[in-house]
């Protein structure tokens, strides 16, 4: 066991030193101390605390418990500026699924059938999400009111990642005591208690499968490795468990099912094969395997999908592996065995190759890959901020333990992914925290004070007992002696005790300026719940601009409970949410073709719009309109996408190119293309602004997210009419008209042979749902973040 | 619509009046239609022509206008200028329709006795719109309809009627006796000789901006602790009762042209008490953020701007509360407790209520709950309410009632017996179960839960206790050789040689009994099978060693004392002894620290 380098243990008293003395041995270490006590003194001072064990865990549970409190409190900025509310997008439909589970109950959310969404489609919700997030809050929020503590659903959500980021900062804690020790252990619990790339995904409020799943994701690191260490099947169920756990949270899971496959298969390379690394892998893939298969979302895929194919093969590799091992006991023929050896697993290694080619070089990873890269994340790509802090001081590890060398696996495997998606920094987050805290640690062990010398004496065993006495006796003193040992251990380093202190020194104002880095990037870049936004005058006083709860209570309060609304899909779990109404398309955008309709009534002009929406029994129409207040994240700023996956279900009607200037360009003025020009959502946005003067400096009609005086500013609405416009216009609600009573015919109608049906020639990938060349969306695939 | 009496009934009624002797000598009415209320208030000279004194008279309401009726009162003009209320009971008048009140009064009218009586009544919803459906532009037309008498089981001599509105634009208004019209009041009559229960329809129809909100129901909480803090909480669905708004709300119109949608609602003031404190205004989907609070100096003002206008047919729902400190509402004797606490408190004003829930959550461990109201509610069977900390939960009281106004803005009593020893049930609890949490780690953390045995670990184990003894035990006996130093220095001083042996004979003893100790220490470390008792061995031996060195130092002493030696001799021996003493020492520790 290391010894724990945490600098306070290193000042603490000497009788603290002679206990630390006596705990080497009760830990059956037998490391012989040389920081002998000083002569007898303190023989009294036997009681709990001089037990290293209590300093220790008494400094580790401290330090755990203040990482704790530190994320937690870090991730409060949004709640503290404005309230206790759900951010942005999905977490709004995880906390709409989860307000259901909490009141009917949780085999009626298994088997609940969202009326609400994709209408007239509908979805099958239990059986499209990893329930894991909604099952926590629940089974939370079900003990806390079991205790007769009446905390709001809303509330349990709200609060749910923050108090989740301390159980990851524990698991990150284990898992980096587990792979080189203690102390490292610690800092890597403070790192990733902070670390903005975490962070981002787990504020309060941002109530989403990450903000779980990276507990998860470490816990199940932490328990394979200490069921590789053990070989004992307790721990790999615990593995299995922590595994189901994160199969149940989130997608992200296949990275575990990669990753520690991986780890085996570079094990099995090394040659560190061993019959714990058989039992602990034999039992994970086998009960993981049916436990991950216990989630009705993921169901098959294990045993189907190219994604979980390497682990299928590894754990033949390994049987196999095994089987030789067993062989090469019994036969005698050295030789043979060697040759058959290299076969097989050379064979092994095509074909594991081959998998992964085929699951991340094919089509898996393009798809991944433009479908990311294309959207824009809401969020501002400071994701990379930690790591240009740490990466330059990644250790260079040398002598690799079988569990140890389970770390460069995961950094190698997690900057891949990173690399392939950018939304999965998250799990490099991790990877990097404990790599820098193993850095910091090993650093620290080096420079940080004299006392350190003597907790580490290689192969000190052997020297001469009066060195042992000198340093013994003068151990009050240190100084002089003390330096004459250290530089007699280690004559390489040479470190007088000023590079010491500027070492150490620079290291803690190195961790003192991540810290205040980590908390200004949280407070400015991932505090903000993007349902309210905020706005700041110039002396300094907060205007906040509610519209978009405005307009949706609006909705919830004053149309009919069954009214559906259309609204471009980004909006749809909110409108879900926060208005509680009917919609046609939402986040989870399983049907490209619905969709496509709803893109193209967007783009087709009205009368053209109305008769989608007619089929599609709309009432009203939500758009997003930041004209007035110059909010980019709008609807014309995003309008081209609609454009582009219309034109991909219909190309019939609707052409990318009719919307762009002769020139090329994308413009709302008066030099913009006829068909934007009068097309739906363009008539919406500006319906009336023509008529609107912001400022004296400019003409009415001037949008200030596009810097252009409007070219269409004499928009007449014939089957739509304005039903509601937040205060500072950012959401407009239009209401679609019924048609109007006709008059009854006096004659009956000609009787017409009815014509033949079109039928579209359409190729089977179009039919898939195939954007000419832009946006692929596949089925059950969630398309997380948002276009333009 | 109505038409007016019939004389046959109005003959029978004629002689039950009659048989009270009561008339009505002069009446002025006022009909305030300038809200969304109609509040009517009369001034009645009560004349007893009868032979006996009256002891109480009715007061009568048209059948058309009683389910309309919120509030209903009466008081008598005193001569200071105080006004005495009296008290009502409902009662009915055989044949006849309409809703009636038997009015006490404070002292019996003679007979020819005359009494001025002020009668106040306040009837919601009867303004109606008209036309029922307007667009944003257009100003709200209402039409009242009424009655230009007073309705009234006595006869009437003289009677005069004046309508306020809210505005000067009248579309229509009866023309009964040929009324005078100055801006936006109309005053009717003086009609004479009115016979009882007389009806004939005043009807205007004029324009009316009042904003006509509604609450169409409220649940008030107040949920009491002895803690110190009163916690009130209203849930509020709030309608806009006018014309209903017809067409497209155009946001541009709103904000560019002042008299765009003119009858919606934008905002509203509440007021709540002075002392409230954590107010706080939300919904279903987090704060409502466009409201504001002022601190005022006998009250907290709120100005609730729901999140959007309220326009004709168009409703909002939200929830205001606040916390008040219990001292001003909450009295105490012994083990007595009353609640002293509005019953509703104002929303807005003129405010119209359909339907009020309240529910007062007490203390776990009210008893004998009694509930005294201003007016008559109606109580629902009591619930049970658990919140934190609770075991067998909070009584609730819970009361409705329809109908409410401004009016109604008055104190309840609740009054109930609560045991004081119970306030310490909640800090027990927490106690107790912080007790059985620590408690359960501390077993746990003592219980061996693993199914198989491991000998080796469990050898370990016994020697780490072993050595921890040992250690203890030998870190006292080189406290012994401290002490045995203080002796000597001490008898250097004193020169008291029965000091000195008496030390020597203590530490002999202590000595002897914890080199026994470790003795029987170490041979339990060889039964253990550690190497560890070599070690301890070897301790032992050097101890020996010291043991000896400490006598030396120890004889060298008292031949200096008694001048055997030479003071430097001694200096230097004594240096040397304690060389090796202390060479002896820290090979112990070495020894020590490798167990």
């Amino acid at each position: 066991e290391p010894i724990s380098n945490n600098p306070q243990q290193k000042h603490s008293v000497s009788a603290q030193e002679k206990g630390l003395g006596a705990g080497g041995s009760v830990s059956g270490n037998g490391r012989p101390n040389t920081a002998a006590g000083c002569g007898g003194g303190g023989g009294g001072l036997s009681g709990g605390l001089t037990q290293p064990a209590g300093w220790q865990s008494l400094l580790s549970f401290t330090i755990l418990f203040l990482a704790w409190l530190a994320g937690f409190s870090s991730r409060l900025f949004a709640v503290i500026r404005f309230e206790s509310i759900i951010h942005e997008f999905d977490p709004w439909f995880n906390y709409r699924s989860t307000h259901h589970l909490s009141t009917n109950g949780f085999y009626e959310f298994l088997n609940w059938f969202d009326e609400r969404a994709w209408y007239p489609l509908g979805r099958i919700v239990g059986g499209t999400v990893y329930p894991g997030l909604m099952v926590t809050a629940g089974l939370i929020h079900y003990l806390l009111n079991l205790l007769n503590v009446t905390v709001h659903i809303r509330d349990v959500c709200v609060f749910l990642a923050p108090i989740f980021s301390g159980l990851t900062a524990i698991s990150t804690f284990l898992l980096t005591r587990e792979l080189w020790n203690q102390g490292a252990g610690l800092l890597a619990a403070c790192f990733i208690a902070i670390v903005p790339g975490y962070i981002s995904r787990s504020v309060a409020g941002s109530f989403d499968n990450e903000g779980i799943a990276i507990f998860a994701l470490q816990f199940t690191y932490y328990l394979w490795v200490k069921s590789v260490k053990t070989g004992s099947v307790f721990w790999t169920i615990g593995c299995c468990l922590s595994y189901f756990y994160m199969v149940s949270a989130w997608g992200g899971y296949v990275f575990i099912i990669n990753l520690i496959p991986l780890h085996v298969f570079v094990l099995l390379l090394m040659q560190r094969y061993s019959r714990r690394l058989y039992i602990a892998y034999s039992t994970f893939y086998i009960v993981g395997l049916v436990l991950s298969m216990q989630i009705p979302f993921v169901g098959f895929q294990p045993i189907r999908t190219s994604e979980h194919m390497a682990a299928a093969g590894v754990f033949a590799l390994l049987q196999a592996y095994a089987f030789l091992q067993y062989l090469k006991d019994r036969l005698t023929k050295q030789e043979f065995q060697t040759l058959f050896f290299l076969g097989v697993s050379l064979a092994a290694g095509v074909v594991f190759l081959t998998v992964i080619y085929l699951t991340y070089t094919g089509e898996t990873a393009a798809t991944m890959a433009t479908q990311h890269h294309s959207l824009a994340q809401h969020m501002p790509s400071l994701y990379f901020s930690p790591l240009p802090l740490i990466n330059p001081i990644k250790p260079v590890i040398l002598n690799l333990d079988t569990e140890r060398l389970f770390d460069p696996v995961l950094s190698a495997f997690a900057v891949y992914f990173a690399g392939v998606m950018v939304r999965l920094m998250l799990t490099l987050t991790p990877v990097v925290c404990m790599l820098s805290a193993i850095a910091f640690s090993s650093v620290f062990e080096h420079y940080l004070g004299d006392d350190m010398k003597r907790e580490n004496p290689p192969a000190e065993d052997s020297s001469d007992e009066d060195d042992k006495r000198n340093s013994g006796n003068l151990y009050d003193k240190a100084g002089k002696v003390r330096k004459h040992v250290s530089e007699q251990d280690r004559p390489e380093e040479g470190l007088g005790p000023n590079i010491k202190s500027i070492v150490t020194m620079l290291m803690l104002m190195l961790l003192m300026m991540f810290a205040v880095h980590c908390t200004w990037v949280t407070s400015n870049a991932y505090s903000s719940p993007s349902v309210v936004l905020a706005s700041y005058n110039h002396d300094g006083s907060r205007n906040i601009l509610d519209d978009f709860r405005e307009a949706y209570y609006w909705l919830r309060q004053n149309t009919d409970e069954h009214a559906r609304v259309m609204s471009w899909w980004d909006y749809g779990y909110q409108i879900a949410g926060m208005a509680n109404r009917t919609t046609l398309v939402d986040n989870n955008t399983w049907n490209n073709s619905h969709i496509a309709l709803v893109g193209k009534a967007m783009s087709s002009n009205e009368s053209a719009a109305y008769e989608i929406m007619k089929s599609l029994d709309v009432d009203y129409v939500l758009i997003i309109f930041g004209g007035v207040i110059g909010y980019s994240g709008d609807d014309i700023n995003k309008f081209l996408w609609m454009v582009r996956i219309a034109e991909g279900e219909h190309p019939k009607d609707i052409r990318e190119s009719d919307y762009f200037t002769p020139q090329g360009e994308f413009r709302v003025d008066k030099a913009g293309s006829p068909t934007l020009l009068n097309c739906l959502m363009y008539k919406m946005s500006y319906y009336r602004f023509g008529e609107m003067q912001l400022d004296f400096r400019t003409p009415p009609g001037f949008d200030r997210t596009r810097n252009a005086e409007i070219g269409n500013k004499d928009i007449r609405l014939k089957h739509l009419e304005e039903a509601f416009t937040s205060e500072h216009w950012l959401v407009r609600i239009y209401r679609v008209k019924k048609q109007e009573n006709r008059q009854a015919l006096d004659h009956k109608l000609r009787n017409v042979a009815a014509k033949q049906k079109y039928t579209s020639k359409k190729t089977a990938k179009r039919k898939r749902g195939y954007v000419k060349n832009k946006l692929v969306l596949k089925k059950g695939k969630k398309l997380n973040k948002k276009s333009v | 619509l109505w038409r007016a009496t019939q004389p046959s009934m109005c003959f029978w009624l004629l002689r039950a009046a009659a048989a009270d002797g009561l008339v009505n000598e002069e009446v002025k009415r006022t009909v305030d239609l300038s809200t969304h209320l109609a509040k009517i208030s009369a001034e009645i000279l009560l004349a007893n022509q009868g032979g006996s004194p009256v002891q109480s008279f009715t007061l009568a309401l048209e059948p058309e206008l009683g389910p309309h009726l919120a509030y209903v009162g009466a008081s008598v003009k005193g001569e200071e200028e105080e006004d005495e209320s009296l008290e009502l009971k409902e009662t009915a008048v055989h044949g006849r329709s309409g809703t009636f009140f038997q009015v006490q009064l404070p002292s019996a009218l003679a007979a020819g006795g005359k009494l001025r009586v002020k009668v106040e009544t306040v009837l919601t919803h009867v303004l109606r719109p008209f036309p029922s459906h307007i667009t944003q532009a257009e100003r709200q037309l209402v039409v009242f309809q009424g009655n230009h008498y007073l309705y009234s089981p006595y006869p009437t001599r003289s009677q005069s009627t004046r309508v306020r509105l809210a505005s000067k634009t009248v579309e229509s208004y009866t023309k009964l006796g040929n009324p005078s019209k100055n801006d936006e009041v109309i005053e009717y009559g003086p009609f004479k000789d009115v016979a009882p229960f007389s009806q004939d329809t005043m009807k205007i129809h004029y324009e009316n901006n009042a904003p006509f909100l509604t609450i169409s129901s409220i649940t008030r909480t107040i949920e009491v602790s002895h803690w110190g803090n009163i916690a009130v909480e209203e849930t509020i669905d709030l309608r806009h009762t006018g014309a209903y708004l017809k067409g497209p709300f155009s946001r541009y119109d709103y904000q560019r042209q002042s008299d765009s949608g003119i009858s919606s609602v934008k905002s509203f003031k509440t007021i709540l008490p002075a002392s409230a404190q954590d107010v706080y205004y939300r919904d279903e989907i987090g704060n409502i953020s466009t409201s504001h609070l002022q601190v005022l100096e006998d009250s907290v003002e709120v100005e609730v701007r729901p999140r959007f206008p309220l326009f004709g047919g168009w409703k909002t729902h939200y929830i205001i509360g606040y916390n008040l400190p219990s001292y001003e509402y909450l009295y105490t004797l012994g083990d007595q407790y009353a609640l002293k606490m509005r019953l509703i408190d104002h929303v807005y004003d003129d405010q119209v209520i359909d339907h009020m829930t309240v529910k007062v959550i007490l203390p776990e461990g009210a008893r004998n709950v009694h509930l005294d109201t201003p007016y008559v509610i109606d109580r629902s069977p009591d619930q049970l309410h658990y919140t934190y900390l609770d075991t067998f939960g909070r009584p609730v009281l819970v009361a409705t009632k329809n109908n409410l106004v401004e009016q109604h803005i008055q104190d309840m009593v609740v009054h109930y017996t609560f045991n004081k020893i119970l306030m310490l049930q909640e800090p027990l609890l927490v106690v107790g179960a912080f007790y059985i949490l620590f408690f359960t780690v501390i077993i746990y953390v003592r219980l061996d839960f693993s199914i198989t045995k491991d000998p080796a670990a469990e050898v370990r184990m016994k020697v780490a206790s072993i050595t921890e003894q040992v250690l203890t035990l030998v870190n006292k006996r080189l406290g012994l050789y401290r002490q045995m130093d203080e002796v000597v220095n001490r008898y250097k001083q004193s020169r008291d040689t029965g000091a000195l042996n008496s030390g020597r004979k203590t530490l002999e003893a202590e000595h002897r009994t914890l080199t026994n100790d470790i003795a029987a220490l170490q041979a339990r470390l060889k039964a253990e099978g550690s190497d560890l008792a070599e070690k301890v061995g070897e301790i032992q031996k050097l101890d020996g060693q010291v043991k000896e060195l400490v006598n030396q130092s120890c004889q060298e002493s008292e031949r200096l004392v008694a001048g055997k030696v030479k003071k430097e001799t001694y200096i230097t021996s004594e240096k040397t002894l304690a060389g090796k003493r202390q060479e002896l020492i820290s090979r112990i520790d070495s020894l020590l620290d490798a167990l």
